[in-house]
């Protein structure tokens, strides 16, 4: 009987308590849309603060998606000896491709490689005088017999070049793998950045929301004195402020990514000009949705934070 | 046991100003009472420490046989929503509506909404001003704000009342019925102390009155006698006789 009755008492406290929470959201709520300018302010700046590493993250990504194409449009270059014939060349190559490390290996004539080259290099038969490509290539075309050799992914590059070598009748052989490891190690120092700016970012987000409900509980000391007063606790007194802060830690990031959204939008028109450019269709991609609302929920939880930082400090200073 | 008691109580301001020395009485459970004294005799400084919006320098409060000082953080809420205060600078929320103000210590306890609401009209009846629910509080008169309070300090049935010259702002046939509300709820259970310069109505109604001079409680006189002089028992300093 008494059991049952601490029972319902229980019940009826942890619905008393899930009714104050309830309060308190929507008193937060109502703060910051009595002050709406205020609040656009802070979410305002909050987005800008984070979508400067939002944004170098996405451009990186880009760039990280790019460079892993052109690392698979790889090849080696492997110029025979200027004695070698095209049956040569073609005996060669059907020997490379039977190679297990090998996916293709092609013969280029000395002419397609000088229609290549003058590809290439942006000569064309409309821009030079007609014939005179034909004359060089007939005569007194430069290039020798060459193959081109696709080497299959994950493979070691190098020693594949070294094998190569040292077949008969070859030249020389070229990889130019340098600048796709410059290019890598570029990456990877931005990518260091990026981490650092987020870092140094997340505690801006921190700053701004705890300053701004620091100056909030200023502005409404009279308010909380009232509430005590009348029995809040501090609990009580504490939750629409940390609610406040993660609104804004929400609402600054998840407008952060529509900045971004936008901004890829604008810069969709010239990537896809520049891709033209190069033979290759490129498109910018957005952050991956779990990266996206990770950042939102990692913002909230530091509008949080910063929301009790400001408020201890701030209410143990009333009390005192 | 008495729910209020003094003890030896003292209370000193940081400046130095000794708003109170050594008060002793107690307040019975169902008792009415009223708390008389000049200006800056310390009624509202008496008031203040029984709902714990200061710490006495010296002696103790108890509240329901504990030591109010010794209450810890969380204890002191509860304390405080046991007690109505009405201040007497009603302490409203000024942005806020009138219904919003009286229904913050039930929003506090976490009642439903439904029950909210009826609790919060009936008090604003009980003053007068339901119709008035909706408006700003800086929109309305002095004694309209001061009904305010008074709804809120009683919205919450609290077991003490403290009313701090909750009628100085009123006229007197509106502060008459307020004194009668006051009877009302005392009929119903609530212990009331109310400090007040309006000796006429004490008179009237025939209660306890206890009177501060310079911090210290001069005369506590059960019941006047309407027939009789005033028959003031002069306290000798020493513990408290209602005990
Ligand atoms: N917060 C305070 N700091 C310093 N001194 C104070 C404070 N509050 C009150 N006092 C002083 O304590 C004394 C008693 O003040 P109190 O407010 O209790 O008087 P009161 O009887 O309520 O007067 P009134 O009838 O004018 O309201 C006064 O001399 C006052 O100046
Ligand atoms: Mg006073």
């Amino acid at each position: 009987m008494s059991k049952e009755r601490s029972r319902t008492g229980l019940r009826s406290g942890s619905r008393a308590w899930l009714r104050r929470h309830a309060y308190s959201f929507f008193s937060s709520i109502g703060a910051l849309v009595r002050q709406p300018v205020v609040s656009m302010m802070t979410i305002s700046v909050l987005a800008i603060a984070l979508s400067l590493p939002l944004g170098l993250y996405t451009a990186l990504d880009n760039v990280r998606e790019l460079s892993r194409n052109w690392e698979r449009l790889d090849s080696i270059s492997v110029f025979l000896e200027p004695s070698q014939a095209e049956q040569d060349a073609r005996r060669l190559a059907s020997l490379l491709s039977t190679w297990p490390q090998v996916l293709s290996a092609d013969p280029i004539s000395p002419g397609m490689g000088m229609n290549e080259l003058a590809g290439q290099t942006g000569l064309d038969a409309n821009t030079i005088e007609p014939g005179w490509l034909a004359e060089l290539s007939a005569e007194a075309n430069p290039l020798p017999w060459t193959l081109e050799v696709s080497p299959l992914d994950d493979i070691d590059v190098a020693a594949l070049a070294e094998q190569i070598r040292q077949q008969a009748g070859v030249d020389l052989v070229i990889v130019d793998l340098a600048w796709l490891q410059r290019l890598d190690a570029l990456i990877q120092v931005f990518a260091r950045l990026v981490e650092l700016l987020g870092v140094l970012f997340g505690a801006a987000v921190l700053f701004v929301i705890a300053n701004n409900i620091r100056a909030d509980i200023q502005s409404r000391q009279e308010e909380i004195e009232v509430m005590a007063l009348v029995g809040a606790s501090t609990a009580y007194i504490r939750r629409p402020f940390l609610y406040s802060g993660l609104w804004m830690g929400l609402a600054g990031a998840t407008l952060a990514w529509a900045l971004l959204i936008g901004g890829l939008q604008l810069l969709q028109g010239p990537m896809q000009s520049l891709a033209v450019t190069y033979g290759s269709a490129a498109s910018l991609s957005a952050p991956p949705p779990v990266l996206t609302l990770s950042m939102i929920l990692g913002s909230g939880l530091l509008g949080i934070l910063g929301a009790a930082l400001a408020v201890n400090r701030q209410l143990a200073r009333i009390k005192s | 046991m008495s729910l209020v008691s003094f003890e030896h109580v003292a209370k000193r301001y940081p400046g130095g100003v000794h708003a109170l020395n050594d008060v002793n009485f107690s307040l019975e459970r169902g008792e009415m009472a009223f708390l008389t004294g000049h200006s800056g005799a310390g009624k509202s400084t008496l008031l203040r420490l029984i709902a714990l919006l200061e710490r006495p320098s010296r002696g103790q409060v108890l509240f329901d046989g504990r030591n109010v000082t010794r209450l810890s953080r969380r204890q002191v809420p509860m304390l405080r929503r046991r007690v109505g205060v009405i201040f007497q600078d009603h302490k409203l929320l000024t942005d806020r509506k009138v219904f919003d103000n009286v229904a913050l210590p039930l929003l506090i306890a976490g009642l439903p909404w439904s029950e909210i609401k009826r609790r919060v009209r009936a008090a604003l009846d009980q003053v007068g001003l339901l119709a008035k629910e909706t408006m700003q509080v800086p929109g309305l008169s002095g004694g309209e704000q001061q009904r305010v309070g008074i709804a809120r300090a009683i919205v919450a049935k609290p077991s003490l009342l403290l009313a701090d010259e909750p009628t100085g702002n009123l006229d007197p046939e509106l502060s008459a019925e307020l004194m009668q509300l006051f009877c009302t709820l005392n009929e119903l259970g609530t212990t009331i102390l109310i400090a007040t310069h309006d000796i006429e109505q004490i008179r009237q109604l025939n209660r306890r009155r206890l009177e501060l001079k310079a911090g210290q409680i001069v005369r506590d006189q059960s019941t006047m006698h309407t027939n009789g002089d005033d028959q003031y028992e002069i306290l000798p300093s020493g513990p408290a006789s209602h005990e």
